[in-house]
């Protein structure tokens, strides 16, 4: 797009060896700067500092899990054990991972930059939402240590609410403050999209990354405070004794799954939506082409918000849900697919004909497209509810949702750390060890959860520590692949660290993409813009001359 | 000149009119009590959740200015009750469409 | 003309409004939804147990619960009226009308304070102090549950409420407010709106229930 700002003063796009002397890192050096800063760039890092640290948290939790499955008898820990373990992978990922993840790290750093604003809506609450997210995650902690939660991250009831002797309430707590933390965020990046773009940023000219955010604020606003009323009501229930979710007392377990998984299943929006915003920019900015279909990607995200909140009771086919209501629900499922599918086929037919530079952030980005697509395939054959009665509570279900979740997800936001990385730091990565480590990762990824489907598909059930001997060859397969795959995590963050001391400066755009961030220096000065620019055309406008 | 222009917002009601939707919110809640002690089957609910619904929209379009304020805050008020309305709708349809 | 200025991340005051009434409405909606689960776990369990809900309601304080939503309509138009006075120059008339509101939240919590002391005596609170027996003594103790979450969950957002509007009525009587900039006095109304909105609802659905012959 072209823009009007002050002439820039640093011209040169190759790496220089001067720092930038205005940028954001250089307003205040000691912790306290940090703690209380209201800048969204700092509170970007917080956030992306504190969710590296769940990351491996959870991934050290999933390791021991791989590790249990290599033999089929658990040898290596109880079955109560293995329960913990496996909950606290799943609260830890999805809550302190997964939701945070793009938003609150690559949103709050871009969100901004890209509208052309100075900050976000409300800078405090931004820094407070950073405070939540820290103190749910102490509650977390703290329920480790004081002996884990085995209810699985799905807190079924009546078990989680009157049968289970561990630390049921410290982990609903910590979840229900870490709650608040996504709601405040996803209301400061929906005023902030309404109110604070750049003249001329009309709606229609946004990238779609910004979209994505818009999508999936949407969702974080609407969802998360059933979740937090949800937590609310086992809390109250375990407290108390009461039997709203215990059939023994009268009550209904399945009003608990209702609520649980209102939220629950739009979560899992919250966590893609991101990841396709920006593998819409990587993939523009590899082929220097606009997106194809780009009204159409804006509707599919708004699309898949929307609907995705229709479909919860595809988790509960088997729990006792009305066969009816089963019904409807798996209609749903089958058309919520349909904007996802369009977005594969525009990053497919973007990619037509291009030419296409294969840098790391592609390599995930590609990587991204194709394991997504594989995933959401499998969910429609879990949409149908024939074929979900004997798919349900197996591998193969884990083996969906782990290819969207990682292999969507985290690969692009591992890409999109590494295409914004220049902006963000300063500093350029090496490129052979970023393209050595997302093949590395693409392969471990397959290795570990492709096993997974036939796993599934040949009945072993998930949440067992110990299977039948029949599953063991393939259960060897999944937990060699997740060595790999552990290694792969472990190489970006050695070289990325690596880089903040010994990488080469960035200049303000190394990747000559389009793009108001990458129209002001690397780092960006505190207010982003020496000039808030003007805007007069749409996004992703690359010289399409051959 | 768009409602917005006027850095507080808009015109806000006049005072008579502030006052009659008060007198019409006592009424409604006058309504609502007297006829809960009457018996009419099925209507009672219809009836109390109805009233209710009166009530609100009257605090929202009157107190809360959605009447005068920009459509979009319209948009937002009404997308909680809509997705409320989603979560208890299709939790009720399993719960009525269960075999006995 | 009001000194206060406008924030740095915003271009001129009329954004700031904007963003502000947006962000306040946005949280509105976040609250209906928090209220909305309790409701919806209302919903469908009364579906399953009518009658154990309506021997639940007829227990309650009718006449408090009366007084009570007809206070809580009252402070709303008093709030209302004392923004249009801010909105249209007034200052004095105003902070009145703000602590008046405040006093009638605090009003309302005190008259709930009553029912449930009774409520305790009466042996209804689930789990601290039951005493009810009969064949629908259990799902009655459900009832129960909703009714304290529901309108504890509530008392706290009033009580909060009441504290932020003695807040805005010192500011207002501090001259912190003209006709241009009384952004937080209108959020703050918008607050306590929302709050007799949601009473508004619960009065008929816990006090009403089988109150007929």
């Amino acid at each position: 797009m072209s823009v009007n700002v002050a002439d820039s003063p640093f011209p040169t796009e190759q790496g220089t060896d001067e720092p930038n002397p205005e940028s954001y890192l250089d307003a205040g050096y000691g912790l306290r700067s940090w703690l209380t800063t209201h800048d969204h760039k700092r509170i970007a890092i917080l956030y992306a500092l504190a969710i590296t640290f769940f990351f491996f948290a959870g991934g050290l939790a999933a390791a021991l899990m791989r590790l249990e499955l290599i033999s089929p008898n658990g040898s290596l820990m109880s079955a109560e054990a293995y329960n913990k373990t496996f909950t606290f992978h799943g609260v830890v990922m999805v809550w302190f991972f997964l939701i945070p993840s793009i938003p609150a790290t690559l949103g709050n750093f871009l969100l901004p930059l890209m509208i052309g604003a100075r900050d976000v809506a409300f800078p405090r609450l931004n820094l407070f939402s950073w405070y939540l997210y820290i103190t749910g995650g102490l509650f977390t902690i703290a329920c480790l240590l004081f002996g884990g939660v085995d209810t699985g991250w799905t807190f079924y009831t009546p078990f989680s609410t009157m049968f289970s002797n561990s630390n049921v309430m410290l982990t609903v707590v910590g979840v229900f403050i870490v709650g608040f933390s996504s709601i405040l965020t996803g209301l400061n990046f929906i005023v902030t999209i309404h109110a604070m773009r750049a003249h001329g940023m009309t709606w229609f000219r946004l990238p779609l990354f910004v979209w994505s955010m818009y999508g999936v604020s949407l969702v974080m606003v609407l969802a998360t405070p059933v979740l937090a009323m949800t937590l609310a009501l086992i809390g109250l229930e375990r407290l108390l004794g009461v039997g709203i979710f215990d059939p023994a007392l009268g009550g209904d377990p399945l009003l608990f799954q209702h609520f649980f998984w209102f939220y629950s299943h739009p979560a899992v929006y919250i966590m893609i939506l991101p990841a396709m915003g920006v593998a819409s920019e990587l993939i523009t900015a590899a082929v220097r082409r606009r997106i194809f279909g780009y009204s159409f990607m804006v509707y599919s995200i708004l699309g898949i918000a929307v609907i995705g909140f229709l479909v919860w009771g595809h988790h509960m086919f088997v729990s006792g849900q009305s066969m009816y209501a089963s019904i409807v629900f798996s209609i749903l499922s089958f058309i919520v697919a349909v904007p996802s599918a369009i977005k594969v086929f525009n990053w497919t037919a973007t990619l037509y004909k291009g030419d296409i530079t294969f840098g790391a952030p592609m390599l995930y980005a590609l990587g991204f497209v194709g394991l997504f697509m594989l995933g959401g395939l499998t969910g429609l054959f879990l949409a149908a509810t024939a074929l979900d009665v004997n798919l349900t509570d197996t591998y193969f279900v884990v083996a969906h949702f782990h290819y969207i979740m990682v292999g969507g997800s985290v690969m692009a936001y591992l890409g999109g750390i590494h295409f914004w990385w220049p902006k963000i730091t300063g500093r350029l990565y090496s490129e052979a060890w970023a393209r050595f480590a997302a093949i590395v990762m693409f392969f471990g990824f397959n290795l570990t959860f492709f096993p997974q489907y036939l796993l599934g598909y040949e009945g072993m059930p998930r949440r067992y520590h110990v299977y039948p001997p029949q599953f063991q060859v393939l259960n060897v397969l999944s937990s060699a692949g997740a060595t790999i795959l552990a290694v792969s995590y472990l190489l970006p963050l050695a070289y990325l660290l690596w880089s903040l001391r010994y990488g080469p400066r960035a200049g303000a755009n190394p990747w000559r993409a389009k793009g108001l961030e990458w129209q002001t220096s690397s780092p960006p000065p505190v207010h982003n813009f020496d000039q808030t620019p003007t805007v007069t055309e749409g996004p992703y406008l690359y010289d399409e001359s051959p | 000149m768009s409602p917005r222009s006027h850095r507080s917002g808009p015109k806000p009601p006049s005072l008579v009119v502030n006052l009659v939707v008060l007198a019409a919110l006592l009424g409604f809640l006058a309504l609502t009590v007297g006829t809960a002690y009457i018996n009419m089957g099925p209507a009672n609910v219809v009836a109390n959740v109805g009233i209710a619904v009166a009530k609100a929209i009257l605090v929202l379009t009157f107190y809360m200015r959605l009447k005068s304020d920009s459509p979009l805050f319209r948009i937002v008020a009404v997308s909680g009750f809509a997705w409320l309305a989603v979560l208890i709708a299709l939790s009720l349809a399993d719960l009525l469409t269960r075999p006995a | 003309m009001s000194t206060t200025p406008t924030a740095v991340q915003f271009d001129d005051a009329v954004q700031q409004r904007e963003a502000a009434t947006l962000g306040m409405w946005t949280f509105i909606s976040t609250e209906i939804l928090f209220f909305g689960v309790l409701f919806a776990a209302y919903t469908l369990c009364r579906t399953r147990f009518p009658e154990a809900f309506a021997e639940g309601s007829r227990h309650t304080d009718v006449l408090l619960g009366t007084a009570e939503t007809a206070v809580l309509l009252i402070s709303s138009c008093l709030v209302a009226v004392a923004v249009r006075e801010v909105q249209l120059g007034g200052q004095r008339i105003a902070t009145w009308l703000i602590a008046a509101t405040a006093a009638l939240g605090v009003c309302f919590l005190t008259m709930h304070g009553f029912e449930y002391v009774s409520e305790y005596h009466e042996g209804l609170v689930p789990a601290i102090r039951y005493t009810q027996s009969g064949p629908s003594a259990g799902q009655m103790e459900i009832f129960f549950c909703l009714y304290y979450f529901i309108t504890g969950f509530h008392g706290l957002h009033v009580t909060i409420g009441v504290i932020v509007l003695l807040v805005m009525a010192r500011r207002t009587h501090r001259g912190d407010f003209d006709q241009d900039y009384h952004t937080p006095l209108e959020m703050s109304a918008l607050y306590w709106h929302l709050v007799d909105i949601v009473w508004i609802f619960v009065f008929p659905l816990i006090y009403l229930i089988g109150r007929s012959g």
